[in-house]
């Protein structure tokens, strides 16, 4: 199997997004916008106190920089095979010789990359003048950040991969897409970190999919977990990036003899 | 073994029997009506390499379900399909390096890039040998004609425009196998005599074997020695098109101006139409009436101005083919 076909798309999707000039600065402005709205309201609840239940304002102006920064970064296009579904083109797209899932992927991979040099970074840069933002605990901890990072991207993805697939049924999906994104938004802890959800709720979430999405690797970078928490959660993320994947998977092989082309 | 084997092979479509209103709407939602829609049933055929096979039949009759199901698309409900030794649906990654489609109703090309990019795409997807990349595109260009707008996004492109740059991406790759879903849909003539040549002799000199489909017979008298007809998922025509003449195209037409006018008595089997201008024409079937003993007895009795006998064309024969069949149902 060679990569080229791959390079090629996360090329091709990187191309076509540098071209829209004007949609990338109003990109750049809604995430730093949605990211200072939340901070204010941080900021008022705060008040004067420094810490709440030890969280300080610093650690939560931290935790929504980097999960809104890898929300912008990690945004998988959920209408990639429903659309296509919708329109008819899933016809010419199983006449290429590659993987359409590979295909899939490098579509998102070069949006991710995209999205990292021209959303996270100025966003990130912007904060860093601002607000101010925690350096992170150690290289040590930056480094498993990442690796964090990105396994909670393949959370995400095999998440939409997943729901895209039920498209081969039900061909429209977008209410089941929009339920899947609240659920995200809220239970991840890019909108409330999830210091400040009930305990109960907190034990809970820890197993779930979607708080190690974003969640997790803000624990590392602010070094708030142990190096033995880090390796049980990153484990907690990669095994449900395998269940999830092999669901999907499922639905996947299934779904293709179901396929029907919309259209001449 | 034939290169292309289609045994008994059936696709059916599950479609929702939607009522009508608010109400219907209604029903539609707690009790969904579901129905089968039978488009392709138990077609069989084979096809040799290097063969080049007209498809045709009236408007949902099945040919394009038939095409995405021997490109690998959509899988049979029933039967089985081998081409070149795979198995469409099956091993579809490793079978479609090997063919191309071209879709006349859908572009394969990026929307916003320039043709040329969208053919360096698909260079990249079929790992497309430089070499051979350089020259397929050298020599695909210059047969239709497409170094004027190469460089243009295919948004700004004519419908005859996209339709050549389409016919070219499907074939970048050089594969042995064609299947053309229409690619003449809504090109003028003189596109479509260059579209005719450029697949004729992509079948003649490089042997492709290809099957064409088209509402257009002379798209497939120019390019197709077999013609393969289908009408309500079924075949009912396989054979070459010079037979399908012989079988179907019996009837001839005599047409013949006489120098004054003429009291002719009536002929057997023969319908006699009076036109202007001493005109006169005989209908006959070739097969019934003798046509010598006919324009014997016409130029030995009869000063004859001039004479002309046409018989029908192709596409008065598969219309009388279309019909007919539909008058047996
Ligand atoms: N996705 C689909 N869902 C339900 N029915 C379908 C679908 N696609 C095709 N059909 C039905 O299958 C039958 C055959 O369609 P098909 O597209 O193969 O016809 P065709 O011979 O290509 O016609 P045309 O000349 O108009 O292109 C039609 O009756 C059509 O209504
Ligand atoms: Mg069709």
């Amino acid at each position: 199997m060679s990569l080229r076909p791959y390079l090629a798309y996360a090329k091709k999707i990187f191309l076509n997004r540098s071209a829209y000039r004007f949609d990338n600065v109003m990109g750049i402005i809604s995430t730093c916008l949605q990211f200072f709205i939340f901070w204010e309201i941080y900021k008022a609840l705060y008040g004067t106190s420094t810490d709440i239940d030890g969280i300080t304002m610093p650690m939560v102006t931290t935790n929504f920089i980097l999960s809104m920064g890898l929300g912008a970064i990690f945004s998988p296009d959920d209408y990639f095979l429903p659309s296509k579904i919708w329109d008819g083109s899933i016809a010419t797209e199983f006449l290429r010789p590659i993987s359409f899932k590979g295909r899939m992927i490098a579509e998102n991979v070069g949006n991710a990359l995209f999205n990292l040099l021209f959303r996270f970074l100025p966003c990130l840069i912007i904060a860093l003048f601002t607000v101010g933002v925690n350096a992170p605990a150690s290289p040590a901890m930056l480094a498993l950040f990442v690796l964090s990072a990105v396994l909670g991207f393949g959370v995400l993805w095999t998440i939409s991969f997943a729901v895209q697939m039920t498209a081969f049924w039900l061909i429209n999906i977008w209410s089941l897409i929009t339920i899947k994104n609240v659920l995200i938004n809220v239970l991840s802890g890019s909108m409330i970190p999830l210091w400040f959800m009930p305990r109960e709720l907190t034990a809970i979430l820890n197993f779930m999919p979607f708080s190690s999405v974003y969640f997790t690797p803000v624990q590392i970078y602010l070094g708030q977990l142990s190096f033995e928490e880090i390796m049980l959660k990153c484990g907690i993320q990669l095994a449900w990036i395998i269940v999830i994947y092999l669901l999907g998977d499922i639905l996947w092989r299934k779904g293709q003899k179901k396929l029907i082309v919309q259209g001449g | 073994m034939s290169f292309i084997e289609v045994k008994n092979v059936s696709k059916t479509f599950k479609v929702s029997r939607r009522r009508a209103g608010a109400i219907g709407a209604a029903a539609n939602f707690f009790v969904p009506k579901f129905e089968k829609k039978e488009a392709v049933k138990n077609i069989s055929f084979n096809i040799e390499k290097g063969e080049a096979v007209g498809f045709i039949g009236p408007n949902g009759a099945g040919k394009s379900t038939t095409v995405k199901m021997l490109s690998g698309i959509l899988h049979p409900n029933s039967g089985e399909i081998k081409v070149g030794g795979y198995i469409p649906y099956k091993q579809r990654k490793a079978y479609v390096g090997k063919i191309g489609v071209v879709f006349g109703q859908k572009s394969q090309l990026q929307w916003d890039l320039p043709v040329i990019d969208s053919f360096e795409l698909l260079k990249a997807i079929y790992s497309v040998p430089d070499d051979v990349y350089r020259k397929n595109l050298e020599r695909f260009t210059e047969m239709l004609d497409m170094s004027g707008f190469i460089g243009q996004p295919v948004r700004q492109l004519s419908l005859g425009q996209r339709m050549r740059a389409d016919i070219v991406a499907a074939l970048l790759h050089s594969p042995e196998i064609v299947f053309f879903d229409e690619p003449t849909i809504g090109v003028d003539v003189v596109g479509k005599e260059t579209i005719r040549a450029f697949i004729r002799e992509l079948n003649r000199q490089d042997g492709v074997t290809m099957i064409f489909t088209t509402h257009d017979m002379r798209d497939i008298e120019k390019t197709c020695r077999r013609l393969i007809i289908i009408n309500e998922g079924e075949k009912i025509y396989d054979g070459a098109l010079s037979a399908l003449r012989e079988m179907y195209g019996t009837t001839r037409r005599l047409e013949v101006a006489f120098s004054e006018k003429v009291d002719l008595p009536g002929f057997e089997n023969v319908t006699v139409e009076n036109l202007e201008n001493n005109k006169k024409r005989f209908t006959f079937e070739n097969n019934k009436v003798q046509i010598n003993e006919l324009m014997n007895r016409i130029l030995g009795e009869y000063n004859v101005r001039d004479i002309n006998i046409s018989e029908p064309d192709i596409e008065t024969i598969i219309q009388k083919i279309y019909t007919k069949k539909e008058a047996e149902i």
